[in-house]
């Protein structure tokens, strides 16, 4: 798990972290408890957001550490302006992750889904909580064990972010199609840019 | 900016290197230890009416960053876009490590008075053959670049040789500062362009006539056919130019 600290915030909102898990089981079951929890009364209820307080993104449409991390920011700044356009800071994640302003289709795309296997979890919180405790709750919910965020080179899914963002027709797209680490650094500059500007993308 | 903001802290936080009439520019990073990103920020005109600076601040920023990521998406290099917070009028930005062309090619002795010279990185003295390019390799660079930039409808707006730069890792040419850039289909808007380039090419860097027959050597080739439609433009607009010029 990998600790940042954004200083500049909040202090509910200052301390980030991030983890990828690999070969995870039970990701058809954590969508579940992540719909129920929402919508659950009571005490139980309260228990049930605690333990899913995060944003569970699948890894597959993630390009890089920096393109995550984009989305991270710009999500703490909207909620530290009130400027939420989804419930929680860990929903706005996926809503920035998403080049439209569907936030269904945003959650059911960039979300944990039945399909997902390998999923970065994401928790803002204040930096009275402790990294082995986070990790802990975190390991709690999701089956699987955290692998080294560098493994997300084998994960990313080129072509189905290609599709979200457009960008087959694009000529730059086109020519650096035989050479595909080159490829995959424009695409990754592109979306990680968009995301950053979403807020004022028109 | 009330001083509680985030993005104010941010800015607190950050070190200043550029102070123009309309934005300072800082680096920093966003988050401690971080890679270095620059931050500019449109701060408030006391002369101009509370609402409306905030909405002209916004989009001079959102301007600013759909320009960006347009040229990304057409290939054209540019920095990446790394943080938006246009309410408080700041546009977060990749760091080029490297010089401005203005700083590798040689100046007039009367220039770098005006205190737009080179940002502190450490490459002060850094040269073209550092870079492993030479004066006329680099002119081609800059056409080609313009001419990606053009045939994907930017107008620049503010072409001149510091809003150029050479990333220090790969020798790619660089176009920054997208504050006055617009989208146009025109040849005149594209001519006018280039004829600001030259106009600063001339009062920066001395002997700069075969340079910047250089630069259009590459962008003609690079633009295609509608090159001689843009030559003869830009003719048009040069002999406005020089007739304005002598009208006073
Ligand atoms: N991405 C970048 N990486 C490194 N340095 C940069 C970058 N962007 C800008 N700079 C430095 O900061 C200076 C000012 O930036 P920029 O031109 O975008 O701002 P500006 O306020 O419009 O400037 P001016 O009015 O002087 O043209 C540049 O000339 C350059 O030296
Ligand atoms: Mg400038």
């Amino acid at each position: 798990m990998e600790s940042l600290s954004f200083p500049q915030f909040e202090a509910r909102n200052s301390q980030v972290s991030v983890a990828l898990f690999r070969n995870v089981a039970n990701s058809g079951a954590l969508k579940l408890r992540i719909i129920s929890a929402s919508t659950t009364e009571g005490d139980l209820g309260e228990a049930e957001r605690e333990a899913v307080k995060f944003a569970f993104v699948d890894a597959r449409l993630i390009t890089s550490k920096l393109h995550l991390e984009t989305a991270i920011y710009q999500a703490i700044l909207a909620d530290s302006q009130g400027a939420l356009r989804t419930r929680t800071v860990h929903s706005e994640i996926l809503y920035l992750l998403n080049p439209t302003h569907n936030i269904t289709e945003a959650i059911r795309r960039y979300g944990v889904s039945e399909t997902s296997t390998d999923v970065i979890v994401v928790r803002v919180d204040s930096p009275d909580v402790t990294p082995d405790e986070v990790q802990k709750k975190m390991e709690t919910v999701v089956e699987a064990t955290i692998s080294p965020f560098g493994e997300l080179e084998n994960v990313t899914d080129w072509a189905s972010i290609k599709r979200y963002y457009k960008l087959n027709g694009e000529v730059v797209i086109k020519e650096a199609a035989k050479n595909p680490p080159k490829e995959h650094a424009i695409i990754d500059e592109i979306v990680t840019s968009s995301v950053a500007m979403k807020s004022v993308m028109g | 900016m009330s001083s509680s903001t985030a993005s104010a802290r941010l800015l607190a936080s950050s070190s200043l290197i550029s102070q123009g009439a309309e934005a300072k520019v800082y680096k920093g990073t966003l988050t401690p230890g971080g890679v270095p990103i620059v931050l500019k920020y449109r701060f408030k005109k006391t002369y101009r009416h509370d609402s409306l600076d905030a909405t002209l601040t916004k989009a001079r920023v959102a301007g600013e960053a759909r320009a960006l990521l347009r040229c990304l998406r057409s290939g054209v290099n540019v920095p990446g876009i790394r943080m938006v917070d246009a309410s408080e009028g700041i546009l977060g930005i990749e760091w080029i490590e490297g010089n401005s062309v203005k700083h590798l090619l040689p100046s007039g002795a009367a220039e770098d008075v005006d205190g737009d010279e080179e940002v502190p990185t450490g490459l002060h003295a850094y040269t073209l053959e550092d870079y492993g390019l030479s004066a006329d390799t680099l002119m081609g660079l800059i056409g080609v670049e313009i001419a990606k930039m053009h045939l994907a409808d930017i107008i620049h707006g503010d072409l001149t040789t510091s809003n150029m730069m050479v990333r220090k890792a790969s020798s790619q040419l660089v176009l920054i500062d997208f504050g006055l850039s617009y989208h146009s289909t025109l040849v005149e808007d594209k001519a006018v362009d280039l004829y600001v380039l030259e106009r600063a090419f001339a009062s920066t860097h001395p002997d700069s006539e075969p340079m910047f027959a250089s630069v259009l050597s590459a962008y003609g080739k690079q633009v295609g056919k509608e090159w001689p439609a843009l030559r003869r433009r830009l003719d048009e607009v040069r002999l406005r130019g020089r007739k304005r010029s002598m009208v006073g």
